[in-house]
């Protein structure tokens, strides 16, 4: 199991289509993935819970993934999240 | 396969759809029949017995919009082992049927993830925050 602390950037923090574009990525690996929040940590394929975190930017959320793919999958989330969710420039 | 149809007063429907297409950023394998407010509800009755018909093979998953108004009143007469109607249908519901990981798993537990979910997207903001403080 593997954990990566990241920073909200993206204005709109952890909205709809964030949420969207999140729950998506995370579906294409096979490890348990999970967002913590404050103390609320919730399944990240899961877009509704996602959207449960009410996460806005400039905050910290941990990232959590264990299983085969684990790296793979902290890596390309965190790179999302450093791409601002691709929103903005 | 699961095939879906969302029927409404007015054209509620197909504005969900066009939200819940633009927060997933794809097109959604979803139809909308809008309940004419003149008629007697045999246009929509046809429609939804054609879509029926075009579905044959699929089990089929009719949202609508109220429990007790015409479009639920009018797709309860379909309900069969293939056939089911989920009423009182929200964004985070509908968000539910197209994310959902098992979409090719049971049938019936679609159906109640999806009403659960459509049932959790209630909250009294306030009070939610409170509980969970």
């Amino acid at each position: 199991m593997i954990e990566k602390t990241q920073l909200i950037h993206n204005k709109l923090g952890l909205h709809a289509r964030a949420a969207a574009k999140l729950s998506h990525l995370a579906n294409l690996f096979t490890s348990d993935i999970y967002l913590i929040y404050n103390e609320d940590k919730v399944n990240a394929k899961s877009l509704l819970g996602i959207l449960t975190l009410a996460a806005s930017v400039g905050n910290e959320i941990i990232l959590q993934a264990s299983g085969g793919d684990e790296q793979e999958a902290i890596t390309a989330i965190g790179d999302l999240f450093d791409r601002k969710f691709d929103e903005e420039s | 396969m699961i095939k879906s149809l969302i029927i409404t007063h007015g054209n509620l429907g197909r504005e969900l759809i066009q939200v819940a297409e633009k927060i997933l950023e794809q097109k959604l394998d979803i139809e909308a029949i809008a309940l004419d407010w003149q008629g007697d509800g045999s246009a929509m009755i046809a429609q939804l017995e054609k879509f029926i018909a075009r579905n044959q093979g699929h089990k089929i998953v009719i949202f609508t919009d109220m429990f007790g108004g015409s479009p639920s009143n009018i797709s309860t007469r379909f309900i069969n082992a293939n056939v089911e109607v989920l009423s009182g249908i929200n964004l985070p519901g509908l968000l539910k049927f197209f994310c959902c990981e098992e979409r090719n798993g049971n049938f019936r537990q679609i159906i109640k993830q999806v009403e659960q979910e459509a049932k959790e997207g209630i909250n009294i903001i306030s009070e939610y925050l409170g509980e969970k403080k």
